[in-house]
């Protein structure tokens, strides 16, 4: 953008670094002190162990917790693409009022400060008799990535325009045909990478899920719950594999939200 | 503009436009109504009285706790969104000024974080805070304090940096944003007619700027003041946020009609910043 002296370079890379350190920094401790033995909640540097794994394995309520975490994921995911492929087609459809104001309301969730979110649902859920189960979690989430996955199919839909669609109109093609032939090959791309960001949002979703969850906690919850009980070593083991998927999700998105050539040709 | 021939009778225009005002309809309208509501309900013998009344909200007033609280999380906030964006300007600015493969790489690196999870971070950032902690103990060993920073014990110092490190991705990117739509000619303009890197960064891009530097303010304003993960973990027992007490009351305190009423408060509190931040934007636009 400018041209930019080489002090002015100096410093702010300087500064840079500084807020790379505060972000990644921090997350090196729990990272390396997960291979070393802990006594009396000192770690042991001289005695490298994998004793925190060990005990990771044998904590039953983190398989569960990844399960359940897992579940909520997908169906959410799954969820939150079928309604928000189906209300961005209405909305594209025409404009009226009903539109703009249906098009406002699918952003709430996302918008609001999330104990906004949490606690509107807990009490709907308990004025309508719903206790509180992984079904309850899953609405939470899937109106949560709602609002992404409908925005970003939106998007596309609006930057497809209208006249592929009126081609296939004419020439006799039935809604669901269009549907099938024209609108659904065109959204691939765009269904696939709303749905691992919509995945990864609701992985990490913590502050919805602690208000609507029951019984069966997602990953978070138990992250949180072990958190608040102490310090214990399987912690740092299940925050450094927690990180190394976070990693790979990340990779993978994106891999497949930038388009091949942008990658290539730098 | 789709479906334009879908006259003759058929059942998807009408079942898309059932699912599109049903679900939002029932899964969020209705739940903020209820939420509302609620707000305006109190408590009796540890049940629901539902008629109709003011007192949650009386309560919030004239209680000597709440709006001292209110206005201390405010202004932590406020604090936040201030050292998100000093620290964030350079960043958005380097990241402007970079071509290629290296600014493909430091976008990455910003972008990451906001993917890794939230409460992974915190109990990150958690356990090298503290007064024994890891940042204190550094300190001492390589020598450049000789007591223990208070800076970095649980209270809300602790609240603001953590919070600090958090958001500061979210200042980032709409700094960069605002950078990135500042056109080159401007630039090249003041260039040419003499103006130093200074002068044309002072007079040129930081005005231009500005509305990214509002809308990063609004934005980690919001995501600071309703967060109430933060302070639960490393705000010890004297940082007390109003985020928190909400939550309390849906914990320890068990009364969920005040809670809404405390909600529905932090919820205007929100909608007034953002549309402040939306006045200040355009008129720098």
């Amino acid at each position: 953008m400018m041209h930019l002296s080489r002090v002015a370079l100096v410093a702010l890379s300087f500064a840079t670094m500084l807020v790379f350190i505060a972000l990644y920094g921090p997350l090196l401790i729990p990272i390396i002190s997960s291979f070393f033995n802990i006594a009396h909640g000192e770690v042991q540097w001289h005695e490298p162990s994998l004793s925190a794994y060990q005990a990771l394995a044998q904590n039953a309520g983190i398989l569960t917790a990844v399960r359940n975490t897992l579940i909520v994921g997908f169906s959410a995911t799954f969820l939150a693409l079928i309604i928000g492929t189906l209300l961005a087609l209405h909305y594209c459809g025409g404009t009226s009022l009903a539109r703009d104001l249906m098009h406002f309301t699918v952003f709430l969730p996302f918008l609001m400060p999330p104990i906004i979110t949490g606690l509107s649902l807990l009490i709907f859920f308990r004025e309508t008799g719903i206790p509180r189960s992984m079904l309850t979690v899953i609405t939470g989430h899937t109106l949560f990535v709602l609002a992404l996955s409908y925005r970003t199919i939106v998007t596309r839909l609006q930057s497809l325009g209208p006249s592929l669609i009126e081609a296939s109109t004419d020439l006799g093609a039935s809604p669901g045909q269009t549907l099938r032939f024209i609108i659904l090959p065109n959204l691939a791309s765009t269904l696939v990478g709303a749905g691992v960001l919509s995945f990864a949002l609701s992985f990490d979703e913590t502050m919805i899920t602690l208000l609507v969850t029951g019984t069966d906690n997602t990953l978070p919850i138990r992250l949180w719950a072990m958190m608040r009980l102490g310090f214990a070593p399987d912690i740092n083991a299940l925050v450094t594999i927690v990180l190394g998927l976070t990693v790979i999700l990340c990779v993978v998105a994106v891999r497949l939200l930038l388009p091949a050539q942008t990658i290539q040709s730098e | 503009m789709l479906f334009i021939g879908a006259s003759r009778k058929s059942l998807w225009p009408r079942l898309l436009a059932g699912v599109s005002y049903g679900v939002p309809l029932l899964f969020i309208v209705l739940p903020l109504a209820s939420f509302l509501a609620y707000g305006f309900f109190h408590l009796e013998n540890g049940n629901v009285n539902y008629t109709p009344s003011l007192g949650n909200y009386i309560r919030f007033f004239t209680d000597a706790i709440f709006i001292p609280v209110l206005w201390q999380t405010s202004l932590l906030c406020f604090a936040v969104a201030a050292l998100t964006i000093l620290f964030g300007y350079p960043v958005a600015f380097l990241l402007a000024n970079l071509k290629g493969r290296r600014r493909h790489i430091l976008l990455l690196l910003v972008l990451v974080p906001l993917l890794m999870s939230y409460i992974i971070k915190i109990y990150a950032i958690r356990s090298i805070l503290g007064g024994n902690g890891l940042l204190n103990r550094f300190l001492l060993w390589i020598g450049l304090i000789d007591q223990p920073l208070t800076l970095f014990v649980f209270n809300l110092n602790a609240v603001l940096l953590t919070l600090t490190v958090l958001l500061i991705p979210f200042a980032i990117l709409p700094i960069f944003l605002s950078l990135e739509r500042i056109p080159r000619s401007l630039i090249d303009a003041s260039t040419d007619l003499g103006a130093s890197g200074m002068q044309t960064f002072r007079h040129i891009v930081l005005p231009l700027s500005l509305p990214g530097i509002v809308s990063a303010a609004t934005f980690v304003f919001v995501l600071a003041i309703g967060d109430f993960l933060t302070p639960q973990m490393v705000g010890g027992q004297s940082g007390f946020t109003f985020g928190r007490i909400i939550y309390s009351q849906f914990g320890t305190a068990f009364n969920w009609p005040f809670g809404a009423a405390l909600s529905t408060i932090l919820g205007i509190i929100v909608i007034a910043v953002i549309m402040v931040g939306n006045r200040l934007e355009h008129r720098h636009t």
